[in-house]
């Protein structure tokens, strides 16, 4: 839910975001902000650093350099957990569940978790049940909820996934390449899930190969290249910028 | 399209009702076995000394009972995290020395000598923890085992402090006792501490931080991006299961009353500690106790049957062996999967009529036609009817 969205249009922010590998730059000086309460994409081709940018927002890789701001506020290189507790909330890119607890443990397991006197309470208490129940008929796998996560199907591991993401109550929900390895009816199921969640005011950045979703989908499009953006816009926009059918197409 | 092992009922069709009535059924039945088996079992630990032949058979069920002791507590980090350590015979050690030390050096008294221990433990397992648990997977054995044989040099070389080879004799805490009574006594102690090491697993196994723990088993990283605080979660089951090995140490020493680094600081007592849990079922609030009686059971039969030899030791690697290979989850799960195979109510594809079936999909095409994707992959991925999956709503 969004809680009074600030006055800006930035919610999240990177300013010369750099990291690299060996001697190789796999994100160089990213400079980028997205916009608040929309659904924001983030292409680019193979290798362009869009997942190591990524990380480094969510925190499982530390820059070497430049800043990430949320909601006004400096998150550079906190822990992942941190960053996820101030309500950023990310998917993997080969999507990652855990295989051996059931659908529902999965959903409780994801429960924000901020005061250290509530660790001990039971973690299979009626109202956290509600909430991943009623979050798991919004994706369409209630009907699953005692089976382990590893039986799923990779579709319904995918919205078990994005499902267990929910229960954080994220501001900004990242995803990695949603469509990626899944059926043309969930891509569209998944959309639709994405367009419904922002409009409930969840801001949202998606990478994404799959360009008929991200186009039909996105309200700003980021294009990322050799690490770092060189072009944004409208899907429209964007979509007839030279520099990017040369980052493409390499015309 | 619904076929059918489809476990979702169609919405509109009393296809759930069935299900329900026999959960309510089902699980009372499961509670009564449960609840039953738990009162016999603690009956039958209750009675143990009084029923024995003779003290060498209540010296055998203590170290049983020390063995369920270490299990469990190793459980702790092993079950919950999936950390595995090899030398958690580093804080039995610690706190069985600590405990004799104690005693003798500083003069307390058994029992005060036994918490301070125990406490002592504790803080020094907040560092070691922190620096071990930088690692994950096969380095985190490593350093666990490293640990165990830095203690076991630094014991046998500070012969002075430690009294080295030599070993240290740890006064009894009862001196007047006879020595079938002192068993007796120890006997109930371990089994006491024993209880208390269940009861803190039961309650962190149901809780939000045991589900974070479990989480961390799962997907480490994963676990990290829902924000749980992953690092922070390890070190508390790790200090949480080293004091409580250290609790079992300690408790080893008064009762033993005699100590040598050789066996305190072994990397065969931390692998037993493995083998057990792993034998029992890790996942499983008795499981580590149940290996350490098949184990601890074996261990002493063999001692006894074959002396001397080393065969009680190509016993239990081919006891890991054949746990490794046949039942990899450990004997409560294999056992509860065969009874599922041979229970009633449990065929694995439920039984629909052609009638019921057609009923169903006609009122599931004009009723959800875009759940179909979904429910249509879950027919082939999910053969377990509900009716069974509620069994484990612990």
């Amino acid at each position: 839910m969004t809680t009074a969205a600030p006055p800006a249009t930035r919610n999240l922010e990177t300013v010369g975001l750099t990291k690299s590998f060996g001697g190789v730059h796999a994100v160089r000086d990213a400079t980028v902000t997205f916009r608040h309460g929309k659904i924001n994409a983030l292409i680019g081709p193979n290798g362009s650093g869009k997942t190591t940018f990524f990380n480094c927002v969510t925190g499982m890789i530390k820059p070497d350099a430049g800043t990430v701001t949320f909601r006004g506020e400096d998150i550079t290189r906190r822990a992942p957990h941190k960053i996820a507790q101030a309500g950023i909330g990310r998917s993997f890119q080969l999507c990652r569940i855990f295989p051996r607890m059931t659908v529902l443990e999965n959903m409780l397991a994801a429960v924000r978790r901020t005061r250290r006197r509530e660790l001990l309470k039971g973690a299979r208490n009626a109202e956290e049940i509600d909430k991943a129940r009623a979050l798991l008929v919004r994706v369409g796998i209630d009907h699953l909820e005692n089976i382990e996560a590893r039986n799923l199907s990779y579709g319904q591991q995918k919205l078990l996934e994005l499902a267990g993401v929910l229960m954080g109550d994220p501001d900004t929900i990242m995803l990695d390449e949603p469509a990626g390895g899944v059926n043309p009816a969930l891509v569209g199921r998944i959309g639709t899930l994405v367009q419904e969640l922002n409009a409930e005011g969840r801001t949202f950045l998606v990478v994404e190969h799959n360009m008929e979703m991200v186009m039909s989908l996105s309200h700003h499009v980021i294009v990322f290249d050799r690490g770092g953006p060189i072009a944004e816009g409208s899907p429209a926009v964007v979509q007839s910028d030279p520099r990017v059918l040369e980052a493409y197409l390499g015309v | 399209m619904l076929n059918a092992s489809d476990a979702r009922p169609a919405p509109g069709t009393s296809g759930r009702a069935p299900d329900d009535r026999a959960v309510a059924a089902g699980r009372p039945w499961g509670r009564i076995v449960r609840v039953a088996a738990l009162v016999v079992g603690v009956a039958l630990v209750l009675a143990f000394p009084t029923m024995v032949p003779n003290a060498y058979i209540l010296s055998a069920g203590i170290v049983v009972v020390s063995y369920a002791c270490t299990a469990t507590a190793w459980n702790f980090m092993g079950g919950f995290t999936g950390y595995v350590s090899l030398g958690h015979a580093a804080f039995f050690g610690l706190g069985a020395y600590g405990t004799g030390l104690l005693i003798r050096d500083v003069g307390l008294s058994s029992f005060v000598a036994w918490i301070v221990a125990g406490a002592l433990v504790l803080l020094v397992t907040i560092p070691v923890g922190i620096a071990a648990l930088r690692v994950r997977g096969a380095s985190f054995v490593i350093v666990s085992i490293a640990f165990v044989l830095i203690l076991l040099l630094v014991f046998q070389a500070w012969g002075s402090f430690t009294g080295g080879s030599d070993g240290l004799v740890v006064p009894r805490p009862f001196p007047d006792l006879l020595r079938p009574e002192h068993h007796q006594v120890f006997f109930y102690l371990f089994a006491a501490l024993l209880a208390v090491m269940l009861v803190v697993w039961w309650a962190i196994d149901r809780s939000r931080f045991g589900t974070g723990l479990k989480a961390i088993r799962e997907d480490e990283d994963k676990a990290q991006a829902l924000g749980i605080p992953t690092r922070n979660y390890k070190l508390v089951a790790y200090v949480v299961s080293a004091t409580f090995t250290g609790l079992a140490g300690g408790m080893y020493a008064l009762w033993f009353g005699d100590l040598d680094p050789i066996f305190q600081f072994s990397i065969m007592l931390g692998s037993y500690m493995v083998l057990m849990a792993l034998l029992g079922g890790v996942r499983h609030l008795f499981g580590p106790a149940l290996g350490a009686l098949i184990v601890g059971s074996g261990l002493e039969y063999f001692k006894l049957e074959f002396g001397d030899t080393q065969l009680h030791l190509v016993a239990t690697a081919l006891l890991l062996g054949l746990v490794v290979l046949f039942m990899p989850d450990g004997i409560i799960p294999a056992v509860r999967a065969l009874l599922k195979r041979f229970g009633p109510e449990d065929s694995s594809i439920r039984e629909v009529t052609a009638a019921e079936l057609l009923e169903r999909n006609r009122t599931a095409s004009h009723d959800a036609p875009s759940r179909d994707t979904a429910s249509t992959t879950a027919a082939a991925t999910a053969p377990a009817t509900p009716t069974t999956r509620q069994e484990d709503g612990r």
